[in-house]
């Protein structure tokens, strides 16, 4: 079941882009579409909305950066964890879900090693995996979405952001000890 | 709320660093100033025709953790060295970082002043008869304030990193933002959108069910559900500028805008492409296993996200953000 709803999901995946190209330079063409011109037009944005984004990648990285190489991690790690383990969190697997929002590239080393310390298919292999699957580094996604367009007051986006983290992590704890506990 | 999360994660960094550093100092983590016995298998017998010679040092597993104080020990320590004479007749000892580099010396090394290489000075020596091997006083640099280092070096890192993402992306939005476009105007879009009407409509009430940010938040949100991370975001940038052409207060985030960073960053995803691979290469029996729970976690997320923006948004004082220079 598991299996097929897989080879499915990955052959959609992998045909995707090039029935999209298909679908919709083949359509806009049959509509009389100067496909070229109008592909060459919109394409101009790319390079101006990339470079908007800098400033704004630049700040959040960096201060993610320093706070990542301080280890005030291992801190806020050995505080929290009396109070996640009430929620069946084992405390290996919180720097997982402290980290997650705040980096792409050092929740995936945190759950690389996790793995390779406890084992892909043990319980902390598992919900680190399934905490990383469970969610996106909201605050990459933040400063990129918001950065590109210039948004500098992001009202009520971060406290939004953290409460789907939280959402995301408690429910991949729950379920993982559900299943396979 | 950003502002204060910025700054704290910058001013807590420093503080932690300034912290663990006195404390490596208090506690001489890194064992400044004591000499460290090893022996050194020499390749070729010094004399004193040679100023320069080389060995292999070893260090039992268990004098070098319990000289560094470490729980636990590692393996026995095999590190090629070089012998050399330094300006005022004392031996210095360089010790290249290779693979055989015990963890912590490679984290001294770091920090070390030549960078990324680790140097000693010979305390004691003495020769076995043959001279094929010496048992030694090694006294290590002075290692020192390693994290203020680390937060230097990581602060530049990752503002090269945001540098590369940002110019990497470059390529990938040119290719979509110029499909997107052909959609658009071969009116595709369009017909995605009104067949998605219902399900919209409730999500941004704000936003005119046929107005093109929908199309573009449509295919985002397929693309991301699909894990096509390259072509989903610049297909989510098209929808933020889309949603701002119908923003009243320009550098301010709308109502719509959290919403859709809400589904986007609940990072709904019906296959976990990265945590799999990841899972496969540690040797899993079932990398796949965790496809269900993921859905559930992120399903969650993303429920949880969309109920919170549209009670966030009612706070007077988001509200507020939003009317400041109308009233």
């Amino acid at each position: 079941m598991v299996e097929l709803f897989r080879s499915i999901m990955t052959t959609i995946s992998v045909a995707a882009v090039p029935l999209m190209f298909f679908v919709f330079l083949g359509w806009g063409f049959a509509r009389k579409v100067k496909v070229y011109e109008v592909f060459v037009e919109g394409a101009k944005e790319g390079f101006t909305t990339a470079v908007r984004i800098i400033p704004y990648l630049v700040a959040m990285l960096a201060a993610i950066g320093i706070f990542r190489a301080s280890g005030a991690l291992d801190i806020l790690t050995s505080f929290l964890a009396p109070v996640t383990s009430l929620v069946g969190m084992p405390p290996e697997a919180l720097p997982m879900a402290l980290m997650r929002p705040l980096s792409g590239s050092g929740s995936l080393g945190i759950m690389t090693e996790l793995m390779k310390v406890h084992g892909p298919d043990s319980l902390i292999g598992v919900m680190a995996s399934t905490m990383y699957g469970s969610s996106e580094t909201t605050f990459y996604v933040l400063a990129v979405y918001f950065g590109s367009i210039g948004v500098k007051n992001t009202r009520h986006a971060v406290p939004v952001g953290l409460i789907a983290d939280v959402a995301g992590m408690l429910a991949a704890v729950w379920i993982v000890n559900l299943l396979f506990r | 709320m950003l502002n204060s999360i910025w700054v704290s994660l910058i001013m807590i960094g420093i503080l932690v660093a300034v912290g663990n550093d006195i404390s490596d100092e208090a506690r001489n983590t890194y064992r400044n100033g004591v000499p460290l016995e090893a022996t050194i298998e020499v390749y070729r017998t010094p004399s004193a025709l040679r100023a320069t010679w080389e060995g292999d040092l070893l260090i039992p597993a268990d004098a070098f953790a319990s000289f560094y104080g470490m729980a636990t020990a590692g393996g026995e320590v095999r590190q090629p060295v070089s012998v050399s004479t330094g300006p005022g007749g004392e031996s210095l000892v360089a010790i290249p970082v290779g693979e055989s580099t015990p963890a912590r010396w490679k984290e001294m090394a770091r920090s070390a002043a030549d960078n990324g290489r680790l140097t000693a000075t010979i305390a004691w020596i003495r020769f076995s008869p043959e001279k094929t091997t010496a048992s030694v006083g090694l006294l290590l640099e002075p290692i020192r304030f390693v994290k203020l280092k680390a937060i230097t070096a990581a602060a530049l890192d990752y503002a090269l990193t945001a540098v590369n993402i940002s110019l990497g992306l470059i390529g990938v939005m040119a290719l979509w933002l110029g499909v997107m476009k052909v959609a658009e105007e071969a009116g595709l879009l369009r017909v995605l959108t009104r067949l998605l009407t219902p399900v919209t409509r409730r999500l941004f009430p704000d936003v005119p069910p046929d107005h093109p940010a929908m199309g573009a938040i449509i295919m985002n949100t397929a693309a991301n559900m699909l894990g096509l991370s390259n072509a989903a975001t610049p297909m989510g940038l098209k929808a933020m500028e889309e949603l701002n052409k119908l923003n009243p207060k320009i550098g301010t985030a709308t109502n719509a805008m959290v919403t859709f960073l809400a589904i986007n960053t609940g990072g709904m995803i019906l296959i976990p492409a990265t945590a799999m691979a990841v899972r496969a290469a540690a040797g899993s029996a079932n990398p796949g296993i965790i496809i269900g729970t993921s859905i559930v976690g992120a399903g969650c997320a993303t429920l949880a996200g969309i109920l919170a923006s549209r009670l966030l948004q009612r706070l007077p004082r988001f509200r507020r953000a939003m009317e400041a220079d109308h009233g």
